[in-house]
């Protein structure tokens, strides 16, 4: 096992190490002049006055110089500094992270309360009205764009209902953002759950508790749910970091002060350092939590040997 | 975007799934054509695959007949009274503009269409020929080529996409091409795993000891046996590609006005959801609907390939 | 399962949460942040708004729009145009208690220009050799030649003079900013709020605002609220006292009783289109005045903006020294689809080869319902226009890029720029100009002389000149003014807002 994990630990490293190189590369791939659209907003900038721009940036300097000075800079944690405002991009976004992070948390939270308990429930009464209906609810929800459901929640109960107060980023704020991006969520949990305790309940050793008269309830708990746990456990993972991507969009919807509200924008406005520091932060997080999630599976489940 | 989960899930079944070897002696356009005929036969034999399919049928029916179908031209301003409610003229009501929205949606099933064409293209492309490759190959090509697949993998595809038209720039086209890029992955890991499975079947060491080519065993002998999985991958490929799309372009940072894309639609609508909210609620139906199809046709035959999913 | 909720706890817990608002804030929602609270770092309409209410400049703009007295007390321009000094009224104090004076002017007036990163606007403070302090109360500021637009940029948020205790405090403009402003900074949380405290010690010595003293209300809160709608329903409930309204939605809300809409007039801004001049079609002045003459800009207007904004006839706007709409009507394009199609069929296109064109502007104000308008117009006539919309730094840099492409299809946008004086003129079309796009000997002549041109007659006529170069050769083509933020709903609650020339918000003067 710790052979495994190491050896997942340097694929993670790999990711991240591959992460930067594309990262200092970005800003060689736009079309045009990226100085002239960076420094568009001042008035009256000479050719002079840019070229001495290029030479700050080390644009001139070859490539592999320039990623190994950027490199330098950001393992001492300097991720540079906006185009608008001048401001410093890593500040920026650590400022802004907890408030991604308790969205796409909270959703979680919600994805995983109703589709763990409408999964287990279409499993275990499989084949009858209720599992149809969960079923189909799910696939509904698969289905529905979350910037739609998210527009509509906010009219609806925002706007016209007034039942949220629409300034600020108080928890009171987190709910129907999280909601939205919970419920289209909840739908996928819901149907992963359900195979995979499927699969458990037709395992000899649930039927075989279940013919020896076990009461119902431990034969569920105690038995079904500890055996499909380990599954969804990783499904879970990978949920998370989905939350983070469907957080950029949903965050746009409400106006929540996130990191995905501010890449959109630095996006629109092509400040490209900050642009950088998002993926780069963005992608650290992703390859942590995969992570963390390989290392929950081989303890959950030791018969993982690699 | 939001299949990501989903299409993993897909992965592993599709990998698993069971379509017979066919002895090579039937010529490969029979084992094409097989393969074709057990798809299509698995979706027609699933309740929720055969109305996906006929709902993906009427796309593309309402597609390629748009203007006989639509009462206006998609961007004629005027065509009736600015912000009419639905009613028997307008059946989805006017914008602003007077635009009939009705014409408009039937107008931006050709765009959705699109997208799902090229999206889905280019990474069925890219992603099966890497798969393939990596899975025949073996050795350092398959080590490289598949993790490099791994750290794609490992970003959402809402990151890659959102990269790519930060690089490109907002349009349609470039969403069209960050959403088909960052999708690569999920074909190149089915491709890949198939391949695995189909190498160690006796119609491939035959065609090898008979000295077929590199070209000839990759594209003759093996590309016609992964097709079955492939196809559930690129049906699920087109719902999460017409989503992500959609999305991008509900950002600003996809389709440009006045064009009759449903995620910018949508955007353009939310300025007057409390004065007119029909410009904003149909085309969300619209690409929820055409979303499900898809979903409904690739889960059925999924389920129908995998004897395991069948409930 | 653990970890995941781990997580979202720990997110929950260092979840920023907006300090309440008291009764006795004014809360101020706007589309967007600020770029900096330092007023050398940035261009924007959303920066300048807030510094107008942290710093104070050497000069104001009374209601008619003229440079009146500030922080300066006097000015004085030599004879021979090349020095202006201002002396500084007695007593002003810095928000931390330091005295304001010319020691401050200087260290504002040197940062701004500065070899080491000099203000983003460095241009528009002219041809200045030195800056002198002459005593504590008087400065001097020396030209190598003459320049007219001086005295009023003096009176611009881009002049907002900086206390030098500045230089000690750290993170000036991003967690400090001290200015002499009716408002001091107390915090900015980025992308969410900006909360400014009262300046109690604050006289008024030039404002135009009913109130000589410190601002009534404890506290002016900023907050950044993206989406429209939500603006407005925290304006129904309360929550909100001053919103940037969405165009939609003016109707509703100019019915209300509750509700006060305020329209800045007098803006300066100007709304135009421009065109790539250094390739076809739009080399040839007759392919822009076929545009020109093709777009029917005042029905345009009316269906996007209705009375919300006024038509434009003169490339410097409506409340600027030299606008003379009937003087610019004589030299313009009427609404003309015949013209229009004549003046193209000479270029060669007609229906089987019609004109193919980009058409560009920048997010909001509905101006992607302008550009809409105009391509249906242009269509009319046989021109094909494909619109894109992008962020208003790129579309900067894309003109500039376009004016200096040789190949490509036809480009113009859709541009706006503000400024008090028509020495703008001379930033956008003295070559090279702001976009290096259109400009002629003549004009550049003619631009040159305004800039020296001090005694207002004669300024004015050598202005008219540079106005009929334009319009006749459709290099600016104005449509319509104001264009961004320059709308207000206030809570009739809270009544006492005004919004003094060029657009800028005053608050002082309303009741919590």
């Amino acid at each position: 096992m710790d052979r495994y994990l190491l050896q997942r630990s340097l694929a993670a490293l790999l990711t991240i190490w591959i992460t930067t190189i594309a990262v200092s590369m970005l800003i060689h791939l736009v079309p045009g002049d990226p100085v002239q659209i960076m420094y568009a907003q001042s008035q009256g900038t000479t050719p002079e006055e840019l070229e001495e721009v290029r030479q700050r940036l080390g644009l001139n300097e070859p490539l592999v110089v320039q990623y190994v000075q950027y490199m330098g800079r950001v393992l001492q944690g300097n991720l540079g500094t906006t185009i608008r405002g001048e401001q410093p991009v890593l500040e920026l976004l650590l400022e802004r992270l907890p408030n991604t992070l308790a969205l796409a948390g909270a959703a979680l939270l919600i994805a995983c309360v109703i589709g763990l308990v409408s999964g287990f429930i279409a499993a275990y009464k499989r084949g009858s009205w209720l599992d149809t209906s969960l079923m189909t609810t799910a696939i509904l929800g698969v289905s529905m764009p979350h910037f739609w459901l998210g527009l509509i929640l906010l009219f609806f109960f925002a706007v016209r209902l007034q039942w949220f107060p629409v300034a600020g980023n108080g928890i009171e704020n987190l709910v129907l953002p999280a909601v939205t991006l919970g419920v289209t969520n909840a739908a996928i949990i819901a149907r992963l759950t359900r195979s995979s305790m499927i699969d458990v309940f037709d395992q000899d050793f649930i039927r075989t508790a279940r013919a020896k008269g076990l009461p119902k309830a431990m034969v569920l708990y105690g038995h079904a749910l500890r055996a499909g746990l380990v599954p969804i456990v990783t499904m879970i993972g990978l949920q998370f970091t989905y939350m983070m991507g469907g957080a950029i969009v949903v965050e746009n919807v409400f106006g929540w002060n996130g990191v995905g509200r501010m890449a959109i924008q630095a996006i629109f406005q092509r400040d490209y350092p900050l642009i950088q520091g998002f993926i780069l932060m963005f992608a650290c997080i992703v390859v942590t939590v995969s992570l963390l999630m390989d290392v929950i599976y081989a303890w959950l489940d030791p018969r993982i040997r690699y | 975007m939001q299949q990501r989960v989903r299409n993993a899930m897909a992965i592993a079944s599709a990998a698993g799934s069971h379509v017979d070897p066919v002895p090579d002696t039937q010529g490969r356009w029979y084992v094409f054509a097989r393969n074709l005929h057990t798809v299509f036969s698995a979706a027609t034999a699933n309740r929720g695959a055969k109305l996906g399919f006929f709902l993906v049928l009427a796309l593309i029916v309402v597609a390629i007949f748009a203007p006989l179908i639509a009462p206006y031209p998609a961007d004629q301003m005027g065509a009736g009274m600015s912000l009419l409610p639905p009613n028997g003229d307008y059946w989805f009501g006017t914008d602003e503009f007077g635009r009939d929205i009705f014409s408009r949606v039937i107008y931006g099933a050709r765009l959705t269409i699109q997208v799902g064409l090229i999206a889905v293209g280019i990474s069925l492309t890219i992603g099966t020929i890497t798969g393939l490759v990596a899975g025949y190959a073996g050795g350092w090509t398959e080590r490289v080529l598949m993790r490099l697949v791994d750290v794609v993998f490992s970003f959402t595809e809402t990151l890659i996409a959102l990269a790519a038209v930060a690089v490109l720039g907002p349009s349609l086209t470039n969403a069209m091409i960050a959403v088909g890029v960052a999708a690569i992955p999920f074909y190149a890991r089915v491709a890949y795993s198939v391949t695995l499975v189909e190498r160690n079947r006796a119609y491939f060491d035959a065609a090898y000891v008979a000295g077929a080519g590199h070209l000839r065993l990759i594209f003759v002998h093996l590309l016609p046996n992964i097709v079955p999985p492939l196809i559930v991958v690129a049906t699920l490929g087109v719902s999460s590609a017409v989503l992500a799309a959609a999305g991008l372009s509900f950002l600003g940072l996809g389709a440009q006005p006045p064009s009759p894309e449903w995620g910018a639609m949508l955007s353009a609508g939310r300025d007057y959801f409390t004065l007119a909210p029909w410009i904003m609620i149909y085309p969300g139906v619209a690409i929820m609907i055409v979303v499900l199809a898809f979903n409904l046709l690739g889960d059925g035959i999924r389920e129908a390939l995998d004897p395991r999913q069948k409930s | 399962m653990s970890v995941r909720m781990t997580v979202a706890l720990t997110g929950a817990i260092l979840l920023g949460i907006a300090a309440p608002t008291m009764a006795d804030d004014i809360v101020w929602a706007r589309d967007g942040d600020i770029d900096s609270l330092d007023p050398h770092r940035a261009t924007s309409t959303l920066s300048r708004q807030v510094w107008y209410q942290i710093y104070d400049s050497l000069l104001e703009f009374n209601d008619a729009g003229e440079p009146v007295p500030n922080l300066a007390e006097s000015w004085e321009v030599a004879d021979d145009g090349t020095e202006v000094t201002f002396t500084l009224a007695e007593g002003i104090v810095c928000h931390d208690g330091s005295p304001f004076n010319a020691d401050d002017v200087v260290w504002t007036a040197e940062r701004a220009l500065g070899e080491d990163n000099p203000s983003l606007t460095k241009a528009s403070w002219g041809p200045i050799t030195s800056v002198d302090k002459v005593d504590d109360l008087t400065v001097s500021f020396k030209f190598s030649k003459p320049f007219g637009a001086f005295v009023p940029f003096m009176a611009d948020q881009f002049t907002s003079m900086l206390c030098d205790t500045n230089a000690d405090a750290d993170g000036f403009g991003v967690s400090s900013a001290l200015g002499t402003g009716p408002w001091k900074f107390a915090s900015w949380t980025k992308g969410s709020e900006i909360v400014l405290g009262k300046n109690a010690d604050y006289v008024n010595r030039g404002r135009p605002v009913d109130n000589d003293g410190a601002p009534f209300a404890d506290r002016l809160v900023v907050r950044t609220m993206p989406e429209a709608q939500t603006r407005v329903a925290g304006l129904r409930t309360g929550e909100l006292n001053v919103i940037a309204p969405p165009i939609q939605e003016v109707k509703s809300l100019q019915e209300d009783e509750a509700v006060d809409v305020h329209v800045a007039t007098g803006t300066g801004q100007n709304m135009f289109l421009q065109f790539a001049v250094n390739r076809p079609p739009f080399d040839d002045a007759r392919a822009r005045r076929a545009v020109s003459h093709a777009i029917d800009k005042d029905m345009a207007i009316q269906v996007v903006y209705g009375d919300l904004v006024e038509r434009q006839y003169c490339p410097i706007s409506r409340g600027v020294f030299g606008n003379d709409p009937e003087f610019c009507k004589q030299y313009d394009q009427d609404y003309d689809p015949e013209q229009a199609q004549a003046l193209l069929s000479e270029l060669g296109y007609g229906p089987d080869n019609p004109m193919e064109v980009t058409l560009a502007t920048w997010t909001g104000d509905s101006r992607e319902r302008m550009l809409q308008m105009i391509q249906n117009q242009l269509s009319q006539v046989g021109i094909q226009a494909n619109i894109e919309v992008m962020d208003i730094g790129t579309l900067n840099a894309r003109d500039t890029q376009e004016n200096n492409r040789e190949e490509g299809p036809g480009y113009m946008d859709l541009m706006g720029w503000t400024w008090f004086d028509p020495d703008l003129l001379y930033l956008l079309w003295h070559s090279p100009g702001a976009y290096e796009g259109f400009h002629t000997p003549e004009l550049d002549a003619i631009l040159e002389e305004m800039r020296s041109t001090v005694e207002p007659e004669a300024r004015k006529e050598v202005v008219q000149q540079a106005f009929k170069i334009l319009l006749e050769e459709a290099g600016q083509v104005p449509i319509y003014t104001p264009g961004w933020a320059w709308l207000y709903a206030v809570s009739a609650d809270t009544p006492g807002f005004k919004i003094g020339p060029f657009n800028r918000a005053q608050f002082a003067a309303m009741q919590p």
